[in-house]
């Protein structure tokens, strides 16, 4: 059975095509304007890479923050039920998934069969999200990838506050002022993310088996801070980008099945 | 409250800003027109939730329009030269208000418009029920507390305590000065002499004595109101027979209705509620997720979106209960009088008030339980199925007090989630991620 899971989200849109319960292709394209046609390009891409066709597609499932404008969707899915899907189908003993995307993180606690039983969104804010590394790239003037390679390179961080990305720009200004070495500020921009999904992973309790999704889990830089302030190692799956329309996908196959009986 | 307190002339402002007559008018009528739209919706969807709606929720729609009958009512008893007295708390002794010939209204805004108005007077970090509340003020907007001849302020979290101060620049305030420790025998005497001082000034004030018999009948209509209530919320205990939504705008309009014909009217509706149950017509399906709200009050008309995204939401969940002072506590608990002495009934009131309040302004040497206990027994006897915790920004007592619930929740293995907001209807679409998850998550329980 073929099943199609969509992640309409604030910058990319990501689909995953899912044959017997195995991954069988991958697409993606900027959201853009327009999320509707970002996401018929996505799915378009994917069945050409596994040589389907629409019509053998048994069921397609929409979550991210614009899955009430996906194509094709015969239900949708919230983007902490998908997490928590794809964490445990791809780790299967994770219970805390944590999702850091460009606009939003959250951590999601939950069961056997990744059945989710509590959640936490960071509120409202960018502070603990991908656009924040952007920001703070910007104001460092590096590139955004070149971010992660540059804080493993500091020795000590220096603290800067992330309640907000705007008071933080201003924090990282001051530091580029003081003549920090930018690998140190750059150290503190992942330890400031860390410490709010630090926090907010500890409101749901931690637990030792995390999983870390989400585009920001592709930034090692990101990745080290958030393992020092939790005193673990998180697992990260090959794809953490792609874990939101897998669990879209993997939601689908349940309900095709569920529709079949 | 002693004579100090007493603001009776209001002096120069010392708060509230310098603002022309032609930008109040012009403000007022386009909030007020805001307003009315968005009251015509509330209702509309409501409607739409249940095909069966029933008949008995005509009379509160009507008297959910706040710029409608009830205001043109109250209006005409003015005239005749009855007093109004408003009230931003629940603490508020309104059995007094009754006895005394006078009409109580809750004045607290529910209009995140006149939120930004109130932002010229104090900073955004304020809770927003205050700074709506002081905006509605500055353009008259709120009829009822254009109409109140005084204000009784209760000072129980910050936010009202300075409140009542930004009011006094309008109106004439009373302030009650409650105590924030109440299972001790000081307190409830301290607080008992705050009622007797307010029966004085209610009685000055309206001229009107209020009197053993007076009292008395002001109680048992209170009684009444309350079995009303009880009757009420006892009918969504079982397989729902009505909307979250319509049960509590039922209760958030004896705010401001005449108490006896709202409780004539609440009596009518449990009869259809009653003979919907035998029918078994429910207004969704029994296995929907049964969801409680709690935290911060939520007023009529614009703060709606909470409730509107639980019962809309995809899956659906159903509200069988709250634990806010804007719902379910504002008459879950009677006067309990014994021997309807005026000494008596006074401390009943008093009691009444204070000990039965699960207001997070109280806190205790031994952690009062009550809200907790409150609430578990809630979660027990309406068979909830989730708690979703509402706090604005701002809200500190709530916001503050939600790990401890959130504890106390988790021990029975009941889900809760926190959810804040801002007076602000921007924030639905994110809002609506939360909720939907929240449910879909319930859902799953469900079907385990």
């Amino acid at each position: 059975m073929i099943t199609v899971g969509m992640d309409l989200g604030t910058q990319r849109v990501k689909t995953v095509v899912l044959k017997d319960g195995a991954v069988a292709s991958r697409g993606q394209a900027l959201s853009g304007f327009d999320p509707t046609k970002a996401a018929e390009q996505a799915v378009d891409e994917a069945l050409k890479v596994a040589n389907l066709k629409l019509s053998d597609v048994a069921y397609f499932a929409a979550t991210g923050s614009a899955m009430d404008m996906a194509p094709y969707a015969n239900s949708t899915v919230s983007m902490m039920g998908a997490d928590a899907k794809a964490g445990v189908y791809l780790f299967p003993k994770a219970r805390t998934i944590i999702d850091v995307g460009a606009e939003e993180a959250r951590a999601v606690k939950c069961g056997d069969k990744g059945i989710m039983v509590d959640f936490v969104v960071n509120e409202r804010c960018a502070a603990g999200a991908g656009v924040f590394i952007e920001a703070m790239a910007r104001a460092l003037e590096v590139k955004l990838e070149d971010m992660g390679p540059l804080a493993l390179k500091a020795e000590r961080a220096s603290p800067i506050n992330a309640s907000c990305v705007i008071f933080g720009e201003s924090d990282v200004v001051s530091l580029i002022h003081r003549q920090e070495p930018k690998p140190e500020i750059a150290r503190a921009v992942f330890d400031a993310m860390a410490d709010r999904i630090s926090s907010m992973v500890h409101r749901l309790g931690v637990n030792p088996d995390v999983v870390l999704i989400g585009g920001v889990a592709k930034d090692e830089g990101f990745v080290a801070s958030l393992n020092r302030k939790l005193g673990l190692t998180v697992s990260i799956p090959e794809y953490p980008d792609y874990a939101g329309a897998l669990g879209a996908a993997l939601t689908a196959a349940t309900r095709a099945k569920g529709a079949q009986k | 409250m002693n004579e100090e307190n007493i603001m009776n002339e209001p002096v120069d402002k010392r708060y509230m800003p310098e603002i022309s007559r032609k930008e109040i008018d012009e403000l007022k009528t386009t909030m007020k027109a805001a307003s009315e739209k968005v009251i015509a919706e509330n209702i509309e969807r409501m409607k739409k939730a249940d095909p069966h709606r029933p008949d008995a929720m005509k009379y509160f729609d009507e008297i959910s329009n706040l710029f409608g009958m009830r205001q043109e009512e109250i209006q005409a008893e003015k005239e005749k030269g009855k007093k109004v007295i408003g009230y931003m708390c629940l603490f508020a002794p309104t059995e007094l208000i009754l006895a005394a010939d006078a009409i109580p209204v809750r004045v607290n805004s529910g209009w995140y418009d006149t939120s930004k108005l109130g932002d010229r007077v104090v900073p955004v970090e304020v809770c927003p029920v205050i700074r709506s509340t002081i905006g509605a003020k500055m353009i008259e907007l709120s009829p009822f507390m254009e109409q109140s001849d005084a204000l009784i302020s209760v000072l129980t979290c910050d936010g009202m305590t300075k409140l009542s101060e930004i009011l006094s620049d309008y109106k004439l305030i009373w302030g009650m000065n409650v105590p924030r420790i109440k299972d001790s025998t000081q307190s409830l005497r301290f607080w008992n002499d705050e009622i007797k001082q307010m029966k004085t000034q209610i009685e000055q004030f309206t001229g009107n004595k209020i009197t053993r018999k007076n009292l008395k009948e002001a109680i048992e209509l209170s009684h009444r109101a309350t079995k009303a209530f009880r009757r009420l919320q006892e009918l969504r205990k079982g397989a729902p027979v009505i909307m979250g939504r319509d049960a509590m705008l039922v209760n958030q309009t004896f705010l401001w209705d005449d108490k006896l014909r709202w409780t004539e009217k609440t009596e009518a509706l449990c009869d259809e509620l009653e003979k919907r149950a035998q029918r078994k017509d429910w207004v969704c399906s029994p296995d929907t997720p049964r969801v409680m709200i709690t935290g911060t009050p939520m007023f009529w008309p614009d703060n709606w979106k909470l409730p509107t995204l639980v019962e809309e939401s995809n899956p659906q969940g159903i509200i069988v209960a709250d634990e806010q002072c804007s719902g379910e506590r504002i008459l879950n608990d009677p006067v309990g009088v014994d021997e309807w002495s005026m000494d008596d009934m006074l401390n009943a009131i008093g009691e009444r008030y204070l000990m039965a309040s699960t207001c997070p302004c109280f806190t205790s040497k031994n952690g009062n339980q009550d809200r907790i206990n409150w609430l578990l027994n809630k979660v027990k006897d309406w068979n909830v199925q989730g708690v979703v915790y509402y706090v604005v920004r701002g809200c500190m007592l709530y916001a503050m007090e939600y790990t401890r619930v959130k504890k106390a929740l988790d021990k029975i293995n009941i889900p809760v989630y926190y959810l804040d907001t801002e007076y602000t209807r921007e924030d639905v679409g994110q809002m609506k991620t939360r909720v939907e998850a929240f449910l879909e998550m319930l859902t799953a329980r469900v079907d385990m």
